[in-house]
């Protein structure tokens, strides 16, 4: 299930926020409709990110997508793991196969990201 | 007719053959070794080295294919190079055996040009001997460009005639110039184990390709850790005892065990006597030719690297067979309009024809047909997805106009494209073809069917 204390992008991205912080991810239904993920070209550590762009890439044995950001800001720490083991995202995508960490810019951005229940529904929605 | 040929690579060799076959005397005289830069020093040598890396990658994932392997597997250069020799000389064999089976009489000495109709030839073992013809082609080729504050000393600073022959693996490695040579080799050392950094002026790599070739090249390039600085030069170079240094136009420094160069080649128009006769030369120095392959000056021909153009092998031969047809009368005209090429990164490219941008700035309207190796089964059992297939049809026409692959065996698969972009069929006509299952094969007719946006294995859009 999708887990409460995060926000979610209609791009099916998540982020966890902490003070000025925001942790960001690919939710459980993209891994799941990605399938085996085989690599994630991982965004640089201090370059600035615009909500609702792409800031990586990643190739499934079935596709290649974007990652599209929630929130704005600038990114102090990626997840170097997943260079080598991109398929911690397929199997913990909230946790161990976080993406990157964003200094937040505007922080009322949030407001505009959907809880886990909107989620939910949005993606039942999609799946119509 | 009595014809000297001046070089045996693959311009020169092709058409002293194609002449002999024709009827004619031929003699050809090369002072390095049969075959030219293509089999000893180029084509050949690389793809052999790559070889030895495809299969180290491979055992690298023994594993995910379901084999256990109980030790260690390690590249040995030394042995790697060995084996690239033996399949050179092989090669070479080869050709001589031609040449001998066609009567074509081979020169081993540097020869220059003292008349349109005669060639003076310093031999191999010191003689010198007057060669005279009624026709001579020129096909003497090119050689790595250095750069002139920093030229190669074959040690710390290389070209691709000593990259093909070092016995230790470099533990890093700088390479100048991310075009095709350098990406090969980039690809190549990186795959033994060299930290491989790559620099180029250019704002990508091989960035005669279609875009978004060079786009997803960089992509896997980034895969495999080779840092590539694209839009930046190389400033300086330093050797120094703990490696080489090298400045960089942004101001960076790096160090390396050895520099690469690989900022093209410099066409062997010198030193061959064609000032002296008056041959007419480009601004590059490459010997000026008209569409049947002769210079300016009547009966003396040019074909090959030498002549500037692709500096393909496979353009020298086309090039060679036109020189050796109208030379015993034929009426043969050079025709460029479908040239397939390979790159022999990992993964392999290839390309045909117009590029994308290329047809914008012809102002030809297109369809774009894209299939990604991924949607194939035989490329999952291979174990090799990355990669797509581009084709380019014209819109008003349908006929194929450029392909562009990258992706597993992309050299092979081209030419299919190449033989339909020849006789001027469409993207239909590749769709409505049945291809075999389960081949890589498919994906050209995917690609093709994805002009009309038929594909079937490819999601709605």
């Amino acid at each position: 299930m999708n887990p409460d204390d995060l926000k979610y992008h209609k791009e099916h991205t998540w982020v966890r926020i902490s003070g000025k912080r925001g942790t960001i991810g690919i939710t459980d239904y993209a891994q799941d409709a990605l399938g085996d993920i085989v690599y994630i070209d991982l965004p640089e550590a201090d370059a600035s990110i615009e909500a609702n762009s792409e800031i990586s890439e990643i190739e499934s044995t079935k596709a290649t997508s974007s990652v599209i950001s929630p929130v704005s800001g600038k990114i102090t720490k990626v997840n170097e793991e997943l260079s080598e083991s991109p398929e911690i995202i397929n199997e913990d995508p909230y946790g161990k196969g976080w993406v990157a960490v964003v200094e937040l810019e505007n922080p009322e951005e949030v407001d505009d990201l959907m809880d886990s229940s909107e989620y939910e529904k949005y993606v039942e929605e999609e799946a119509k | 007719m009595r014809l000297a040929v001046l070089g045996a690579g693959p311009g020169g060799y092709v058409a002293a053959i194609k002449a002999a076959q024709l009827g004619a005397e031929v003699i050809v005289i090369e002072g390095d070794e049969v075959g030219g830069t293509c089999l000893n020093w180029g084509c050949i040598p690389t793809k052999t080295l790559i070889a030895s890396t495809e299969v180290f990658s491979k055992a690298k994932e023994l594993d995910k294919f379901g084999i256990d392997l109980k030790g260690e597997i390690m590249p040995n250069l030394e042995k790697i190079i060995e084996r690239k020799n033996k399949v050179v000389s092989t090669q070479v064999k080869g050709i001589r055996g031609l040449f001998k089976s066609w009567g074509v009489v081979l020169k081993e000495g540097r020869g220059v040009l003292t008349s349109a109709r005669e060639i003076s030839v310093t031999m191999k073992d010191g003689g010198r001997e007057k060669v005279e013809a009624d026709r001579i082609i020129i096909a003497t080729g090119s050689r790595p460009a250095s750069i002139p504050t920093f030229p190669f000393d074959g040690k710390k600073i290389i070209s691709s005639n000593e990259a093909i022959n070092l016995t230790d693996i470099p533990k890093s490695l700088l390479i100048i110039g991310a075009g095709v040579i350098g990406c090969e080799f980039a690809c190549i050392y990186r795959e033994l184990g060299s930290e491989v950094t790559m620099i180029e002026m250019l704002p990508r790599a091989v960035a005669t390709e279609d875009y978004e070739i060079s786009d997803l090249l960089e992509k896997e390039l980034k895969k495999k850790k080779i840092k590539l600085y694209t839009d930046t030069r190389v400033n300086g170079v330093d050797v120094r005892d703990d490696g080489v240094h090298a400045l960089l136009s942004d101001g960076k420094e790096l160090t390396a065990e050895k520099v690469l160069v690989s900022i093209g080649r410099t066409f062997n128009s010198d030193k061959i006597g064609a000032e002296a006769i008056g041959i007419n030369k480009g601004k590059g120095g490459e010997i000026l030719v008209n569409d049947r392959m002769e210079t300016s000056i009547p009966g003396v021909y040019a074909v090959g690297d030498v002549t500037g153009g692709l500096l393909l092998a496979h353009v020298a031969s086309k090039e060679g067979l036109v020189a050796a047809e109208n030379i015993m009368g034929g009426g043969d005209i050079i025709d460029y309009s479908v040239v397939p090429a390979a790159i022999f990164t990992s993964p392999e490219i290839a390309s045909v024809g117009l590029r994308e941008h290329q047809a914008a700035e012809k102002d030809i309207k297109v369809r774009i047909g894209h299939f990604e190796f991924r949607a194939l089964g035989k490329a999952h059992a291979m174990g090799e997805i990355a990669g797509f297939i581009k084709i380019i049809a014209e819109a008003s026409t349908d006929k194929i106009v450029g392909s562009h692959i990258i992706g597993p065996h992309a050299s092979d698969l081209i030419h299919e494209y190449a033989i339909a972009m020849e006789n001027g069929l469409t993207a239909r006509d590749v769709a409505d073809t049945i291809h075999a299952h389960p081949t890589l094969s498919e994906g050209l007719m995917e690609a093709a069917e994805d002009v009309h946006g038929e594909a079937i294995h490819v999601l709605k859009k």
